[in-house]
């Protein structure tokens, strides 16, 4: 119904009295997320400590090159996450405490604190995620489809009829038997001891393609690009870093980081460097 | 709402089984259908299931007729008493029954272990693989109950598992004696109520964990006592835990390694012990093929140790009766390295290595494999 009468319009406008309210309810309830979000950071003992102390201290098994290993003249731990985990502590102005864990007993070393992270080339661990919070990935390690550089192949159906390599057992098998049973088994296997193998037949014309890890496929091609990933992963298993459950300001502050580093190329310098990517 | 409901009890129950027929409707109806036979070129093929923490039927019979498929005579069980004795003398023994009947139907020859201490058989606040003495009686009285209940359906039985572990022994120092006291107890029990039944003792962690570790025993040391407390009357069959982590299964056993063939010198100590009659079940063994794990082996390596490890039981080890490895299937996928152990993912994929022991166990020898 429009109003006729000002009379009509001043009762339907909202009085100065309401309007005011408004504005300092919004005021109170800005000043209310500043200070839950402060409250939030000051509950997260492991950033403050971090903050506190100027380290971080990060776990990782140093047994899984090129992400992290011990140098052979130094004996020191060297490798992409070596320098991921230096690379976000510098952004921070902390020093990182490298910690060495066995692989398997470094989620439940995050969960007990007894560090404060995990960068381990580790995935993401739904089960646990009730102990332990986990970053954005910061680098896709699954399964790809793999072609020579310049082939017709642009997508998992185009496979049919097709040789494709793999190796044997490994999850990129599993997953070409997957991708075969989909094209209603028109795929042929090429079964290979290593994931190595599995390229080489391709790059050999013994294969029309390969389905293998990321890893394998950046180790082995290296810089010239040969070989190329197809499309998305046909299984994705993304790296990330792994916190208490408890520390929220931490992965605040471990994604922002991580944002950075791509932002501002560092991630991808640090795939160059260690995958030849 | 909710305090409407309370007034109107039998308006609840209504509207609880309206709101679960839906759900039930919608699962796969399972019938047994006739009696199968695993056929293989192997009888001592053998898994480990993880059925404990299945609740649906159809997966439960899925798992076995997988397992019957893969040519696998052998599969060993865990039964939680926990679960299936949740009061003293009160027995529940329905999802046992479920496991156990579609097992005997795809015609698997079932080893049960048995263990998980309930609370009410322990003091409070310990582990669930806490058991002192007190609670030997209550465990052997839980042990004849399973083995009259499944009496001509369960033949083989272990009593506790890994008890020269620490934590297995709910975190108190191993006790060879204490253990033998145990399975005193349980083997008495267990051949009152069907002597034909088969009890299975040891199934020793391997470790080279010396004499006073906070963590566990050397298991040949550990079997010594045990023999030494009298054990040999005790048992019929010796369970063995033989996983071969980086070595293949051809690696000559010593007494400073832990492999596959750590299970000869387990042989040995029953040789000397004058027990070399009896036979021995692999009741837990395999290899991980997870990328990174500084245990595993490539996925190639995996299938050609497991294949072997096979052949090696049959052609070689006449006093070896089964090689039951670790594990078919998790109900779901546990997001470790631990998922690398399995044959079948937790959707019923078959893995490569499932396929290749099916290739072999059929008689088609490395139809699978690299060419």
């Amino acid at each position: 119904m429009t109003p006729r009468t000002r009379a009509d319009r001043r009762r339907l406008m909202p009085s100065p009295r309401i309007v005011g309210g408004l504005l300092f309810g919004l005021l109170l309830a800005g000043l209310l997320w500043v200070l839950a979000g402060r409250l939030l950071a000051e509950r997260d003992a492991t950033w403050a400590r971090i903050r506190q102390t100027g380290v971080w201290r990060v776990g990782m098994d140093p047994s899984f090159p090129p992400f992290e290993t011990l140098d052979a003249a130094t004996g020191q731990p060297v490798g992409f996450d070596v320098d991921l985990a230096r690379a976000i502590a510098e952004r921070w102005g902390v020093r990182v405490e490298l910690v060495a864990v066995g692989f398997d007993q470094l989620v439940d070393a995050v969960a007990v604190h007894r560090v404060d992270s995990a960068v381990s080339a580790l995935p993401v661990m739904e089960q646990r995620a009730r102990e332990v919070a986990f970053s954005a990935p910061y680098f896709e390690a699954g399964i790809f489809l793999v072609a020579a550089s310049g082939s017709t192949i642009g997508r998992p159906e185009d496979l049919a009829g097709k040789r494709i390599a793999v190796e044997w057992g490994s999850e990129g098998d599993a997953q070409a038997r997957l991708l075969g049973r989909r094209l209603n088994g028109a795929l042929r296997l090429a079964l290979r001891e290593t994931a190595a193998d599995a390229l080489a037949a391709v790059l050999a014309g013994d294969a029309d393609a390969a389905v293998v890890d990321a890893i394998s496929l950046a180790l082995f091609d290296g810089p010239g690009r040969r070989l190329t990933a197809v499309g998305e992963p046909l299984r994705r298993d993304p790296y990330v870093i792994l916190m208490p459950a408890d520390a929220p300001r931490l992965r605040q502050a471990v994604n922002e980081a991580l944002a950075d580093l791509q932002a501002d190329g560092t991630l991808a310098r640090l795939r160059v460097r260690w995958l030849g990517d | 709402m909710y305090s409407d409901l309370r007034r109107y009890p039998l308006l609840a129950l209504a509207l609880l089984i309206a709101g679960l027929l839906p759900a039930r409707s919608q699962r796969p109806w399972v019938e047994f259908g006739p009696p199968q036979r695993v056929l293989s070129v192997n009888p001592k093929i053998g898994v480990h299931t993880r059925l404990t923490d299945e609740v649906e039927p159809w997966k439960v019979q899925r798992t076995w007729e997988m397992t019957r498929q893969m040519g696998a005579t052998w599969a060993v069980e865990y039964f939680l008493w926990a679960a299936h004795e949740p009061a003293r003398g009160v027995y529940n023994w329905a999802h046992a029954d479920l496991v156990v009947d579609h097992a005997v139907n795809q015609g698997i020859a079932l080893v049960a272990r048995l263990g998980y201490t309930p609370e009410w058989a322990r003091p409070p606040r310990t582990s669930h693989l806490y058991l002192d003495e007190s609670g030997y009686d209550d465990f052997a009285a839980f042990v004849a109950a399973f083995v009259g209940h499944f009496r001509g359906r369960v033949r083989h039985v272990i009593i506790w598992n890994e008890p020269n572990l620490s934590q297995e022994w709910g975190y108190r120092p191993v006790d060879p004696a204490g253990y033998v006291e145990l399975l005193r107890r349980s083997y008495l029990a267990a051949k009152a109520v069907d002597p034909d039944v088969r009890i299975l003792a040891g199934a020793l962690a391997p470790t080279l964990a010396p004499a006073g570790s906070e963590w566990g025993l050397n298991d040949l040391d550990y079997l010594q006592a045990m023999y030494d407390a009298g054990a040999a009357a005790h048992f019929d069959v010796l369970a063995v835990h033989a996983y071969g982590w980086t070595f293949d299964p051809d690696e000559p056993p010593a007494a400073d390694a832990v492999n596959f063939r750590r299970t000869e010198l387990l042989r040995q100590v029953m040789q000397r012990n004058g027990d070399g009659a009896k036979p021995i079940i692999i009741t837990e063994a395999g290899w991980n093929d997870h990328p990174r794990w500084t245990k595993a082996v490539r996925p190639a390596q995996r299938v050609a140790y497991t294949l072997r490890a096979y052949r090696l039981a049959l052609e070689e080890w006449p006093w070896v009766e089964a090689v039951c490895l670790w594990a078919f299937r998790y109900p779901r996928p546990a997001g470790t390295y631990q998922d690398y152990f399995t044959f079948v993912d937790a959707d019923f994929h078959p893995k490569p290595i499932y396929l290749a022991v099916q290739a072999y166990a059929a008689g088609r020898g490395d139809e699978e494999g690299p060419r």
